[in-house]
C-alpha cells in the first residue's frame, strides 16, 4: 500500500512539474523536459493498474489512452490557440476510440461528429474571426502556472489514489460491485443492433429528458442569437484586431 | 475481459483528462483555450461515465453522456457568443482584461505577469510568383452597364 | 343638581362653534374660502358670544335662586375619556359624596376617571362672555389687519382653535382636562407667535414662549400629581360617589381638606404653572418676545385671554389656596414684584408693543396681588381687574396695531409721532385705553385697580407685609400712568412724523378695524363703572361655589372692595400726577427728558436693559444647559456613536479583507473552488483512510 502511495505521489509531483514546465511561460526553457516528465508521470500511473485483457487489446487501449492524454496535454500547453484546438480534436478522436473500445459505438461516432465536427469547428471559426493572426501576447504567458499545475496534478493524484486503493484492496468493504449478470452488456450494448437498442432506451426511458434537452437546445439557440445581435458595429473590432 | 480492470483503467484516463483540463482552465489566458480545457474536463467525465455504465451493465452512463454532448453543444454556442461579445468590447481574447470586474481599489492580481512580449518576427508567407500575361480588360464587359 | 334649561346645549355650543369654524377654515381656507377665510370664524365667534350672553343670563337667574352662601353650579357630562379601576389606594382625604343612609364607607381603592364634563357657574360664565366678546372683536379687527397676508386662512383657523381651547379651559371641570386645554392654548400661542415663521425672530420668540411655559407647566403637572395622591380625584365637582377637589361636599365640610405642608406644596406648584402661563416673575420673560406675533394675536392671547388663564386657575382653586397662608403670601409677593418689574421696564421701552407687553405683565401682577390678599374682596377685585383689563388692554393693543398698520409695520415710537390728526379714531380710542390703564376716574381700570388696592390696604390691618405691598403697588400705579401716557404722547403728539416704510398708506385704518376699537373704547369707559355700581359682577362671581362657601377660611370682607374712599382718592391723585408728569415731560421740551435720563442713568440703564433678566437667565440656566447639551452631544458623538461605529466597522474590516478575494479573474475563482473540493476530499475521504491504514 505504501508503495502505491509513494508511486502515485511521485507521479503527481512529476505531473505537476511537467505541466508547469510545458505551460507557456514566455521565453522560459524546459518545455521538452516538461513533456518528458509528463510522459513519465503517465507511465508511472499506468504501472499501477493491471493490464486490460490480453496483450493485443491492452496495446490497443494503451495507444488510445496515450493519444488521448498526450493530445490533451498538448492542447493545454500549446501556445497557438489554433494548434490547441487541433490537438483537442486529436484528443477527441482518442476519446472516441476509447468509447468504441468499450462498445459504445454510437457515442464514439457522436463524439467525433458533434464535438470534432461541430463544436470544435465553431471554436476554430470564432478563433479565425477574432484572432486571425494566430497568436496574441496573452497566449504566451500563463496565469499562476505553478499553482495551476500543482492543483491539477493534485486532483489527478487524489482521484488515482482513490481508484487504485479501492480497487486493489480486496479487504475494503465498500468496493463497488460489478453486476452479477452482464445481460444488457452482452445482449444490447455489444450486440449488432447497438444503435437500435440505444434509440429504444433513449426514446422510452429517457423520453422526457430528450424533450427537455431539445428545448434546451432551442433556448440556447435563441439566447445565442440574442447575445450576438447586441454586437452592433463589427467594423470597430475588426479594425482593432488588425491594429 | 475483466470488467473491473477495464473500469479502473478508464477511470484513470478520465481523471487525467479532467486534471489536465483543469490545469488548462486555470493557467491559460485565452478564452477560447479556456473553453477547450473546460470541454476536456467534460470529456474526462464522459469517459468515466461510460466506463461506469458498462461496469454496472446499464445504459445509464451512455445516456448521460449523450445529454452531456447536448448540453456541451448548448454551452459552446452560448459561450462563444459571450466570448464574441467580450472580444468586441475589448478587442482581445485575453481573460485578464476582464479583471476590471474586480472589487474597487483592489490591486491587479497578475499585473506583473502581463508582460508585453516582443512581437514575434513577422511570418514570411510564401508568395506565388506572378506568371503568364495579364489579360486585357474586355471593354465591352467593363462598359456593359453604361449601355443599359 | 338639576340640569336647567338650555345650559347644557349652550355649554356644548360655545366651544363647538369655534372648533367647527377652525376645522372648516383649515380644510377649505386655502382653496375655496381664500380671502373670505375670516367669515366662518367671525360668524362662529359672534354666535358663541351670543350663546355666552344667554348662558350668562341663565346662570345668573339660576344663581340668584340659590342661597348665596352655597353658590350654584351645574355640570354636563359628555363622555368618559379614561377609566382605570383600582388606580390608587384611597387616600385619607378622599371622601365619598355620602348618600343618605350610607355612613361614608370608602372602597379600598379609587378609580382614575376622566369624564369630559363641562361646568357652568358664575366664574365660568363671566370668563366665557369675556373671552368670546374680545375674540369676536379681535377676529373682526383681524379681518382688516391681516388682509392680504399669505397665511390669512391659517390665521383664522388658529384663532378658532385658540378660542375653542380657551373656552374649554374655563369650562372643563377636571384638573387633567384643565391641563390639556392649558397646553392647547399654549400650543395656539406658539403657533400664532410664530405665525410669520419665516422671520427668525418670530420663530425664536415662539420657541422661547413654549420653553418658558414648559417650566411652569412642569410645576403645574407636579401639582396635579400631588392633588391626585392627596385627594384621590382630579374632578372639581362631586362625581361617581367621590367628593371632588372643589366639590360642594368638600366645601361644605372643610375638615376634608388637607392642610399643612402638602397644601402649601400644592399651591406653590399650581402657582408655578400660573406664573408660566400668566407671565409672572420669574417666568415673565417670554411675553415681551411674544410680541413678534401679529398684533391681533397680542391683543387676544397675550393681553386679554390666555395670559389670564393663570389668574382664572388660581381663582378656581381658591379653596386650596385658603389652606396655606404661606402660599397666599407667595402669590401676593410675586404679584407685587411683577407689578414693579413690569412698570419699571415699561418706562423706557421704545417699542410701542413692548411697552404694552410689560404693562400687561404689570397688570397681571396686580391681579395676582389681589388674589394673594385672599379675602373675598381681594379675589373679586383680582377677577374684576382681569375682566376690565381684557377690554382696555385689547383696545390698546388693537390701537397699537392700527398704528402699525398705518406705519407700514414700524412699532418704534422714536420713528413716528404726532399721529392724532392722521388717525383721529385711533387717537381717541387709544386715549380711552390709556386712561383706563392709568386708572383715571371713571374709566374701567380705575375701578378694578382701586378695588385691588383697597383690598390690599384692608388686609394691611391684619398683616404688616401688606403695607409694603400697598405702597409698592401705589408707586407702580404712578409709573403706570407715566409710561402709559409717555407712549400715548410720543405716538400721537409732538411733531408729525411718519417712517418711510409707511409709504402712501399712512392713513386711518378701515372700518373693520376702527369699529372694534370704538366698541372696546366704550367698554373701557363704561364696563368698570357699570359693574361697580350695579355690583352684579361681584355678586355673580361670589356665587361660584369655590368662593361662596365662607367656611373655607375666607375672610369675609365687610366692605365690597373699591368703596374705600381714601384709597380711591389717593390712587386717583397718583394716577393724575403720573399723567401730569408724562404730559410735562413729553409734551414739553425733549431736553428735559434727556436731562432726567442723565440724572438717573443707572436706573435708566437697568430699565432699558429690561433689568437684564434675559442675560441673567442665559448665564444661570441657558448656558449650563447648553454646556450639558454640548457634553451630552460630545458623549453621544464620541462614545456612543464611536462604539456603534466601531461595531459597524468590524464587518467592514472583515469584508475589506475578503474584498481582496474578488480579483475579477475567473481562474482565481475556479482555483479557489477546486482547492475547497480538494480540502474537503482529503479531510473526509483520504485522511480517514490513511489513518485507518496506519493503525
Amino acid at each position: 500500500m505504501n508503495q502505491v502511495l509513494a508511486v502515485i505521489g511521485c507521479a503527481t509531483v512529476l505531473l505537476a512539474v511537467g505541466m508547469w514546465l510545458s505551460l507557456p511561460r514566455g521565453r522560459a526553457w524546459g518545455r521538452s523536459l516538461g513533456w518528458v516528465l509528463v510522459a513519465a508521470s503517465v507511465g508511472l500511473l499506468a504501472s499501477q493498474v493491471p493490464l486490460v485483457g490480453d496483450w493485443a487489446s491492452a496495446s490497443v487501449f494503451f495507444v488510445l489512452a496515450a493519444v488521448t492524454v498526450l493530445a490533451a496535454v498538448a492542447t493545454v500547453t500549446f501556445r497557438s490557440p489554433v494548434y490547441a484546438a487541433i490537438w483537442f480534436g486529436l484528443s477527441l478522436l482518442g476519446t472516441a476510440g476509447l468509447f468504441l473500445f468499450q462498445g459504445a459505438q454510437f457515442l464514439g461516432v457522436a463524439t467525433v461528429v458533434v464535438y470534432a465536427g461541430a463544436i470544435l469547428v465553431t471554436f476554430l471559426f470564432v478563433l479565425m474571426l477574432a484572432q486571425p493572426k494566430g497568436q496574441a501576447p496573452c497566449d504566451q504567458t500563463s496565469w499562476a502556472a505553478p499553482l495551476s499545475a500543482l492543483t491539477g496534478a493534485l486532483v489527478v493524484g487524489i482521484l488515482t489514489l482513490t481508484v487504485v486503493s479501492v480497487f486493489q484492496n480486496p479487504t475494503m468493504e465498500n468496493r463497488p460491485r460489478a453486476a452479477l449478470e452482464l445481460t444488457v452488456l452482452e445482449n444490447e450494448i455489444l450486440a449488432e443492433q447497438h444503435v437500435a437498442h440505444l434509440g429504444a432506451q433513449l426514446f422510452s426511458k429517457h423520453l422526457v429528458a430528450v424533450e427537455v434537452a431539445g428545448t434546451l437546445l432551442l433556448v440556447a439557440l435563441v439566447g445565442t442569437v440574442a447575445i450576438v445581435s447586441q454586437i452592433r458595429r463589427p467594423d470597430e473590432w475588426r479594425g482593432q484586431s488588425h491594429g | 475481459m475483466d470488467e473491473l480492470t477495464l473500469l479502473e483503467n478508464y477511470l484513470i484516463v478520465g481523471a487525467l483528462l479532467f486534471g489536465i483540463g483543469l490545469v488548462g482552465f486555470f493557467s491559460r489566458r485565452n478564452m477560447i483555450v479556456m473553453f477547450l480545457s473546460a470541454e476536456m474536463m467534460l470529456q474526462g467525465v464522459s469517459v468515466s461515465l461510460v466506463a461506469w455504465g458498462r461496469y454496472h451493465n446499464d445504459w445509464g452512463g451512455q445516456m448521460l453522456v449523450i445529454f452531456i454532448l447536448t448540453v456541451a453543444a448548448c454551452e459552446a454556442a452560448i459561450a462563444l457568443a459571450v466570448v464574441l461579445t467580450l472580444f468586441h468590447k475589448k478587442g482581445s481574447l485575453d481573460i485578464a482584461i476582464w479583471q476590471q470586474l474586480r472589487e474597487e481599489n483592489q490591486p491587479l492580481y497578475v499585473e506583473s505577469q502581463m508582460l508585453q512580449l516582443p512581437a514575434e518576427p513577422e511570418a514570411h508567407w510564401p508568395r506565388l510568383t506572378p506568371a503568364g500575361v495579364e489579360p486585357e480588360p474586355d471593354l465591352e464587359e467593363v462598359t456593359h452597364r453604361t449601355h443599359l | 343638581m338639576p340640569m336647567t334649561g338650555a345650559i347644557p346645549t349652550l355649554l356644548i355650543l360655545i366651544p363647538a362653534l369655534p372648533l367647527a369654524a377652525s376645522i372648516v377654515t383649515a380644510v377649505f381656507g386655502r382653496g375655496a374660502l381664500k380671502h373670505n377665510s375670516h367669515v366662518p370664524t367671525v360668524a362662529a365667534l359672534v354666535a358663541a358670544f351670543v350663546a355666552s350672553l344667554v348662558l350668562l343670563a341663565q346662570v345668573r337667574s339660576q344663581s340668584e335662586s340659590e342661597s348665596s352662601m352655597v353658590g350654584w353650579e351645574t355640570t354636563v357630562d359628555l363622555w368618559n375619556w379614561v377609566t382605570i379601576d383600582n388606580a390608587i389606594d384611597t387616600p385619607a382625604a378622599a371622601h365619598a359624596a355620602v348618600p343618605a343612609g350610607v355612613d361614608g364607607l370608602l372602597p379600598a381603592t379609587l378609580p382614575f376617571r376622566i369624564d369630559v364634563t363641562l361646568r357652568a357657574d358664575g366664574l365660568t360664565a363671566i370668563m366665557l362672555s369675556m373671552v368670546t366678546f374680545v375674540s369676536s372683536l379681535v377676529a373682526i379687527y383681524a379681518s382688516g389687519y391681516m388682509h392680504g397676508d399669505r397665511g390669512y386662512w391659517r390665521f383664522f383657523s388658529y384663532i378658532g382653535l385658540f378660542v375653542f381651547s380657551m373656552v374649554m379651559l374655563v369650562s372643563v371641570s377636571n384638573f387633567v382636562l384643565l391641563y390639556v386645554f392649558w397646553e392647547a392654548v399654549g400650543l395656539c400661542s406658539y403657533l400664532l407667535i410664530g405665525f410669520w415663521y419665516e422671520r427668525p425672530e418670530a420663530a425664536a420668540a415662539a420657541k422661547k414662549a413654549f420653553l418658558v411655559n414648559r417650566v411652569g407647566d412642569f410645576g403645574f403637572a407636579l401639582g396635579l400629581f400631588l392633588i391626585w395622591t392627596t385627594y384621590g380625584t382630579l374632578n372639581f365637582h362631586d362625581a361617581g360617589g367621590i367628593a371632588g377637589v372643589l366639590g360642594q361636599t368638600r366645601l361644605a365640610s372643610p375638615e376634608l381638606y388637607v392642610g399643612g405642608g402638602v397644601a402649601t406644596a400644592i399651591c406653590l406648584l399650581l402657582m408655578l404653572g400660573a406664573c408660566g402661563k400668566s407671565a409672572q416673575f420669574p417666568l415673565h420673560v417670554w411675553l415681551p418676545d411674544a410680541m413678534e406675533g401679529p398684533t391681533p394675536v397680542s391683543a387676544l392671547i397675550h393681553a386679554a385671554t390666555m395670559v389670564t388663564a393663570g389668574v382664572y386657575m388660581v381663582t378656581r382653586c381658591t379653596p386650596l389656596f385658603m389652606l396655606s397662608h404661606d402660599a397666599q403670601m407667595v402669590v401676593a409677593v410675586i404679584g407685587c414684584v411683577t407689578v414693579g418689574i413690569g412698570a419699571v421696564i415699561a418706562m423706557t421701552q421704545t417699542d410701542l408693543k413692548r411697552v404694552l407687553a410689560y404693562s400687561t405683565i404689570s397688570q397681571l401682577g396686580y391681579m395676582f396681588l389681589g388674589l394673594g390678599v385672599a379675602t373675598l374682596g381681594g379675589i373679586t377685585a383680582g377677577m374684576f381687574h382681569l375682566f376690565t383689563h381684557a377690554f382696555f388692554k385689547a383696545l390698546l393693543f388693537l390701537g397699537a396695531g392700527s398704528v402699525m398698520h398705518a406705519m407700514g409695520g414700524v412699532v418704534d415710537m422714536r420713528r413716528f409721532g404726532g399721529l392724532r390728526r392722521l388717525m383721529p379714531t385711533t387717537h381717541w380710542t387709544f386715549l380711552f385705553g390709556c386712561l383706563a390703564l392709568a386708572g383715571v376716574v371713571p374709566f374701567a381700570g380705575f375701578w378694578s385697580k382701586d378695588a385691588i388696592l383697597a383690598a390690599v390696604y384692608e388686609k394691611a390691618a391684619h398683616d404688616g407685609l401688606f403695607y409694603w405691598l400697598y405702597w409698592a403697588a401705589l408707586a407702580a400705579a404712578f409709573l403706570t400712568a407715566v409710561y402709559t401716557f409717555r407712549a400715548f404722547f410720543l405716538t400721537f403728539y409732538g411733531v408729525a412724523r411718519v417712517p418711510h416704510e409707511a409709504g402712501d398708506h399712512a392713513h386711518e385704518s378701515p372700518p373693520s378695524m376702527t369699529v372694534p376699537l370704538v366698541i372696546l373704547a366704550v367698554c373701557a369707559l363704561g364696563v368698570g363703572a357699570w359693574f361697580e355700581w350695579t355690583g352684579s359682577f361681584a355678586d355673580l362671581l361670589q356665587r361660584t361655589p369655590s368662593l361662596a362657601y365662607k367656611t373655607v377660611a375666607l375672610v369675609p370682607a365687610e366692605h365690597v372692595a373699591g368703596s374705600h374712599t381714601l384709597v380711591a382718592a389717593v390712587s386717583t391723585a397718583v394716577a393724575l400726577a403720573g399723567v401730569g408728569l408724562a404730559a410735562f415731560l413729553y409734551l414739553g421740551d425733549p431736553s428735559q427728558v434727556l436731562a432726567i435720563r442723565r440724572m438717573l442713568m443707572p436706573l435708566y440703564w437697568l430699565s432699558y436693559g429690561k433689568l437684564f433678566f434675559d442675560p441673567i437667565y442665559n448665564v444661570l440656566v441657558v448656558w449650563p444647559l447648553w454646556m450639558l447639551a454640548r457634553l451630552s452631544y460630545w458623549f453621544d458623538r464620541v462614545v456612543i456613536d464611536g462604539l456603534v461605529n466601531w461595531v459597524g466597522r468590524l464587518p467592514l474590516g472583515i469584508a475589506g479583507g475578503l474584498r481582496s478575494l474578488q480579483t475579477g479573474l475567473v481562474q482565481f475563482y475556479a482555483l479557489a473552488m477546486i482547492w475547497g473540493v480538494i480540502v474537503l476530499v482529503i479531510t473526509l475521504l483520504i485522511w480517514p483512510a490513511v489513518a485507518a491504514n496506519w493503525k
